[in-house]
């Protein structure tokens, strides 16, 4: 057969005779080549130390309670109740309907329902004119007694 | 090949996966057969996971959501391929995204911190024991930190190939990329940690 190495054909043939998953007549043929072949033994003999070493990394072990907590996600997933379940599709449904009618009822003509808050608003600044001027002229009157009783009289 | 022709084999290689069989049961509700799958699978995920990103918490974390998106994709399953080369695409895909994400840097210092404070360096005697467990437990750092340095393609094709003993096709699916890639990454892969673990010959 061919160098795997020089030729690269059938390279991964050399990474699973290594990892001893090589079976049959490729095997075999790999097995003749290796025993001639320097580079290919060599990477042979390296490969099966990256093997071993992988084959000693041992894992933690899961925890006791992974099954629960798994299994608590999934409720938390999914609808609750066959209630909850019946009523979600029609929430989009409802809050369309609460936007239609909100709509409606805020476009409809105002005129007659409540029309003193707007009077309220346009006589305002008109009491506040007239408070001015009230205040205006009690102050006037206050102050002309006082100034008549500071003037000298004749005698 | 044409595409008809693919998804006949596909169905004829499907046809004795039982646990696509399983999965379909799961599909119309029948929860003991997810918890067959679960107890089957959940080791060997959680492992994989556990190496792919190498922080135990984290890798718990996604084996639980590998299971999680299983169960809620129930509905929608469909066997176009081996249940598991399913399961692993979903597992590589939240690991592979994990590790994009940098999340990894927390982790990384946690397994240095293990390996500075952890109980094992805590020499309380002398005894070859536990010179020993103190020789397999630097061993076992290289290697880890040997896996961790490849790119995270290669460490998950390293990963399913060693441990999970798939063939290149089924990691080829699992990675979506073709046969010769999966050869190549292997090949990488192998060719760096030679390099790295030469000297635990």
């Amino acid at each position: 057969m061919n160098c795997p190495i020089k030729t690269q054909e059938n390279r991964e043939w050399l990474l699973e005779y290594s990892a001893g998953r090589l079976d049959g007549e490729r095997a075999s043929m790999l097995e003749r080549h290796v025993a001639d072949c320097p580079a290919c033994a060599r990477f042979v003999e390296e490969q099966r130390v990256v093997w071993d070493a992988l084959g000693q990394w041992e894992t933690p072990e899961l925890s006791a309670d992974f099954n629960r907590r798994l299994y608590l996600k999934i409720d938390r997933a999914q609808p609750s109740s066959w209630l909850q379940r019946f009523w979600r599709p029609l929430v989009p449904v409802a809050a369309l309907c609460l936007l239609i009618v909100a709509s409606v009822v805020l476009r409809a003509p105002t005129a007659g329902l409540n029309p003193v808050p707007a009077r309220a608003e346009s006589v305002e600044p008109e009491q506040v004119e007239r408070t001015l001027d009230d205040l205006q002229m009690l102050r006037e009157l206050s102050i002309a007694p006082n100034q008549e009783s500071k003037t000298p009289q004749p005698m | 090949m044409p595409q008809w022709v693919k998804e006949d084999m596909g169905a004829t290689s499907l046809a004795f996966d039982g646990d696509a069989e399983l999965m379909l049961r799961v599909k119309d509700g029948d929860g003991a057969s997810f918890a067959l799958l679960l107890e089957k699978y959940r080791v060997s995920v959680a492992h994989f996971l556990y190496r792919m990103v190498q922080d135990q918490p984290v890798a718990e974390e996604l084996a639980q959501e590998v299971f999680l998106r299983v169960y809620k994709s129930r509905e929608s399953y469909e066997p176009t391929a081996k249940f598991t080369t399913w399961l692993y695409r979903i597992a590589t895909h939240l690991a592979l995204n994990w590790l994009r994400d940098g999340k990894n840097e927390r982790g990384q210092e946690r397994l240095d911190e293990v390996t500075e404070d952890g109980p094992v360096r805590e020499v309380a005697d002398r005894t070859p024991t536990v010179e020993h467990q103190m020789v397999r437990r630097v061993k076992l750092d290289e290697v880890r930190q040997a896996v961790a340095a490849l790119p995270d393609k290669q460490r998950a094709a390293v990963l399913m190939h060693k441990y999970e003993e798939m063939d290149y096709s089924q990691i080829a699916k699992v990675l979506s990329c073709s046969e010769s890639a999966v050869k190549s990454l292997l090949f990488r892969a192998y060719e760096t940690l030679r390099v790295r673990l030469a000297h635990m010959a």
